[in-house]
């Protein structure tokens, strides 16, 4: 046991640099950080993938596969040992049908990361502006 | 009528469902900008061992609350935490069957609702800490006030607010009762043991507790490492051919196991039935006796639909109004609070607005109790057929051999238990076609082989008995 002696703790446990979700791979469920930090990990061509964000405790990731189909587009991997759960894509449905309030925190991550990519897209409009200026022309 | 700026609320009963209730009406509100005044009237002391600190209940968080609290934000601290399941042992009169969901992971969390059986007192500093007392002291992180006295009556004022008298306290000149001041709202979270569920008939509204049964607990001190070594990470569960015995249970908790019995006028013969039973008996140590006083209750839980949970400005939440048959009471209760707390701030606080945003709620969960009544029903009529116990058994254990395989009866089974999922999910689960031909097939197997088994005994000859 990562955390707690020999006492069984809630959720699934992984240990420092162990992936936790895959790029690419098919997505059932969102989850939610209970213990501990990892980072996310997107490949953009180079050779290492580059961090594009770290989850702290509470917070949550594949929240995208709760609305939409696909594959997952990051890694997320353990930063020290961290403890995750897991929650299906069915029983958030049917939660969703029964509490609409119940996606509220979710919604509202969402918005929160949809406004740091926003500014992040402006930010390297502004970098390439300055870069090539002659297809701005 | 909506709650509105400065109201002032008054929640009777301080466990899950009068604390989730006051969390979720001052977190509403504050996402509304309304500033709210919520009391809590709770005498019990959840840090005190045995009865004067506990809330009775078999003390399992279901996967459901644990995900759904995850997903919410709403953590729960190690302390509370005694021990996490992640798997069911079904014991049958025939054999017992292993039943562990695919994806392995702990999400069913076993707790003590006050501060631990009769008896840990001698264990001080208690390892864990209250899951009632946690969920109090969330509510009055979010600024609700607890009010640790008794209240003795509730009555409407002229403008038909609610004020709470409370009972004297030592010291106090009996019979000489101070009336709170108005309140704009009062929301029941009595329960449906002891006498906060009478207060009720004062306000003469029409309100008619659920039918409810008796349930037998019982905490028995094996010691951590027996505990474990016993019943590992596994909730057990017993369907067994006792009259009138709906399903027993053990649980791991710390150093304790936890007995539930449920069924039919549940009584000490009943109880002593399913304790000598094989199957039970098995999972303690050897030349185990049960202790001559352990920390043991009957508490009332509910098995039916209340009548009117609600008036102008009054409302109950949790067991006294609406929970689910036989599992996942403090889900229920999470859910209730919530929707409570929706309807008083978004539609209103008058009868008409519960009964539009509550009552459809209660309702629903009423329906989906009424299906678990039929299953049940069906379990106890095909116990009487023993070749049935078998059966199950026999397509569970198949169904775990096929990895591709929906696992539709183990997953049924495991919801059933834990909470997972409405019955009515479980229900169709468990109807269908696939799942009742090869219940059919492993009927007539199990029928054959009964047959075969006999006749070669019969050939053979019995043994003799000297």
């Amino acid at each position: 046991m990562l955390f707690n002696g020999d006492k069984p703790m809630l959720g699934k446990e992984f240990a420092d640099g162990e992936t936790i979700t895959w790029a690419g791979e098919s997505g059932d469920c969102l989850y939610v950080i209970l213990e501990g930090r990892a980072e996310v990990l997107v490949d953009d061509g180079s050779d290492a993938p580059f961090r594009s964000s770290i989850l702290e405790k509470d917070s949550f990731f594949g929240e995208m596969f709760m609305f939409s189909e696909g594959p997952r587009v990051a890694t997320v991997r353990a930063l020290g040992p961290v403890r995750v759960m897991s929650i299906d894509k069915h029983g958030f449905l049917q939660w969703l049908a029964e509490d609409p309030s119940f996606s509220m925190r979710i919604m509202a991550k969402m918005a929160e990361r949809i406004r740091t990519l926003s500014a992040e897209v402006v930010r390297l409009r502004t970098v390439l502006r300055t870069r090539v200026p002659h297809e701005n022309a | 009528m909506k709650l509105k700026n400065h109201d002032h609320i008054a929640i009777i009963g301080g466990g899950p469902a009068g604390s989730l209730t006051a969390c979720f009406l001052l977190e509403m509100a504050q996402k509304m900008n309304i500033s709210l005044h919520v009391d809590i009237f709770e005498p019990r002391d959840f840090t005190a061992t045995g009865p004067p600190g506990c809330n009775m209940c078999g003390g399992v968080v279901s996967e459901l609350l644990m995900q759904k609290m995850a997903a919410e934000g709403i953590s729960l601290p190690k302390s509370v935490l005694l021990d996490g399941i992640d798997s069911y042992v079904l014991h049958t009169d025939a054999d017992a069957v292993f039943i562990r969901p695919a994806r392995a992971e702990m999400r069913i969390a076993s707790i003590f609702r006050g501060a631990g059986p009769l008896g840990a007192e001698s264990q001080r500093p208690l390892p864990w800490t209250s899951f009632d007392q946690h969920f109090l002291e969330m509510a009055m992180n979010r600024g609700a006030q607890h009010i640790p006295r008794r209240v003795h009556r509730l009555a409407r004022t002229a403008d038909l607010k609610l004020q709470v008298f409370l009972r004297p306290e030592r010291g106090e000149t009996a019979g000489c009762e101070t009336p709170s001041d108005p309140y704009d709202l009062l929301v029941g979270c009595v329960g449906l043991n002891g006498s906060g569920i009478k207060l009720f008939d004062d306000l003469a509204f029409g309100y008619r507790p659920p039918p409810s049964d008796r349930a037998w607990i019982v905490e028995l001190y094996m010691g951590d490492e027996e505990v474990h070594r016993r019943l590992g990470n596994a909730m057990h569960i017993f369907l067994l051919n006792i009259p009138r015995l709906k399903f027993a249970a053990m649980i791991p908790k710390g150093h304790y196991a936890t007995f539930i019995i449920l069924g039919r006028d549940v009584d000490e013969e009943l109880a002593n039935q399913v304790f000598h039973a094989p199957q039970v008996r098995q999972l303690f140590p050897d030349g185990w006796h049960n202790p001559v006083r352990p920390c043991h209750c009957q508490p009332r839980i509910s098995i039916g639909s209340p009548q009117r949970p609600f008036a102008d400005r009054v409302v109950l939440v949790g067991d006294c109004a609406a929970s689910r048959l036989y599992k996942d009471g403090i889900g229920a209760a999470y859910r209730m609070a919530k929707v409570c707390a929706l309807t008083a701030l978004t539609r209103g606080i008058t009868a008409q607005d519960f009964k539009q945003g509550y009552w459809p709620a209660c309702q629903s969960l009423e329906r989906d109790n009424r299906l678990g009544h039929m299953l049940f029903a069906v379990d106890r009529l095909l116990r009487h057929f023993p070749p049935f116990g078998q059966a199950l058994l026999m397509v569970i254990r198949d169904e775990q051999n096929r990895p591709q395989d929906p696992h539709r009866l183990g997953s049924a089974i495991w919801d059933t238990f834990t909470g997972s999922a409405s019955y009515k999910n479980i229900f169709v689960r468990a109807a269908h076609p696939v799942v009742v031909v090869r219940l059919l097939r492993a009927v007539s197997k199990a029928i054959f082989t009964r047959i075969r088994t006999g006749r070669q005994v019969q050939k053979q000859g019995y043994p003799h008995v000297i």
